[in-house]
């Protein structure tokens, strides 16, 4: 295959480009691209081609630069309040952390003393009379009651942090 | 930044980050974009409607490459260099959306398609270049796109396709060749040079 471009090509290209082709091309110009396959070649498809722009471009359905504008400012603060809430996240992410390694580290120390409280715990709800919401037949076991308050503030602590990380994420 | 002076700040919607958000974009503000709006949002609709087949998704790319223009920090020299670089930022989201998977099954396709495949259709029928065009390779759309209907030169098209200078010429070679065949088997005879 031949790649070598015609000599003329260029001359052709700029009278295409400006517009000038074929009024103001010579007659000599004018036979050599009709012998000419490349520069032939380049006429059609330039010709077809910048038509097809000039078409295309009127058919073109486009918003208003406002909203674009609006929409970019928008989304540029997005991410600006994206990087503020960076940090923000590290510090909750930590303070999580710390209070489990707290809790881990008090529950280490407790089991060193003898787990002198479980038995208070146990004892918690007959203390407060909390029974008395409970059915019948829960109630002649204690260490079961205590379960059962055990898991109800689980679940109320657990509905806490799942509502609270539904509003952060909305 | 201090967490004294961004918290409050925070809350107020004037932390600096937000502030440099809120006000004239990089490079442009709100005037000297809609000038340059109306100037190039035509001819890059033209671009991917025209390489794409598909007005519809124009339309969304559109928007899209001029939301990412006006994110980024473009190069601040001239006209000629951001409209360049529009059409670069619009190319690689043309290529994103070519190498998404497919959906799988028919299920799984939104019906906005099937409406969006009648339109590009209706489109298509008023081409002059449309049934030539479908029968070439979409990097072969883009770069006879490029060169022909937006006169850039082989070292411009390298720098918004990515492709190597080198390879551009030979690409565009056997791209033009292909297509002025095509164009000679449907155009009518109007007595122009063929």
């Amino acid at each position: 295959m031949r790649l070598g471009a015609c000599g003329r090509e260029k001359e052709v290209a700029e009278m295409l480009t400006r517009g000038h082709w074929p009024e103001a091309a010579s007659s000599e110009l004018r036979a050599h691209v009709n012998g000419c396959r490349g520069c032939r070649d380049l006429v059609l498809v330039k010709e077809a081609f910048r038509a097809e722009r000039t078409a295309a471009a009127n058919a073109a359905r486009l918003e208003p630069p406002g909203v674009l504008w609006w929409r970019a400012q928008l989304r540029r603060r997005n991410a600006a309040l994206a990087r503020i809430g960076k940090p923000i996240l590290g510090a909750q992410i930590l303070s999580v952390a710390v209070t489990l390694a707290a809790a881990i580290f008090y529950l280490a120390w407790q089991a060193k003393r003898g787990y002198a409280w479980p038995a208070w715990l146990q004892q918690f709800p007959r203390a407060l009379h909390l029974e008395a919401l409970l059915p019948d037949a829960l109630t002649k076991y204690p260490g079961e009651t205590w379960l059962v308050f055990f898991g109800l503030g689980m679940l109320a602590a657990m509905s806490g942090v799942i509502v609270y990380m539904a509003s952060e994420k909305h | 930044m201090s967490w004294e002076s961004a918290i409050p700040n925070v809350l107020a919607g004037e932390t600096p980050a937000l502030a440099s958000a809120s006000s004239d974009l990089p490079g442009m503000n709100s005037e000297e974009f809609a000038a340059f709006y109306e100037r190039s949002a035509r001819p890059l609709w033209a671009y991917l409607a025209r390489v794409s087949g598909d007005a519809a998704l124009a339309d969304d790319l559109v928007q899209e490459s001029f939301l990412r223009f006006l994110g980024a920090d473009h190069p601040n020299d001239g006209e000629v260099s951001a409209r360049r670089y529009l059409f670069r930022i619009a190319t690689n989201l043309l290529r994103d959306h070519w190498r998404r998977p497919r959906a799988a099954s028919i299920e799984d396709i939104p019906e906005e398609v099937f409406q969006a495949g009648d339109h590009a259709d209706a489109c298509d029928s008023r081409m002059i270049l449309g049934p030539a065009l479908r029968f070439m390779r979409p990097r072969d759309r883009q770069l006879l796109w490029l060169a022909y209907a937006e006169g850039y030169s082989h070292r411009e098209i390298a720098g918004i396709t990515g492709l190597a200078s080198a390879s551009i010429r030979l690409l565009l070679f056997r791209a033009r060749r292909k297509i002025a065949r095509l164009l000679r088997e449907n155009a009518p005879d109007d007595g122009r040079v063929r």
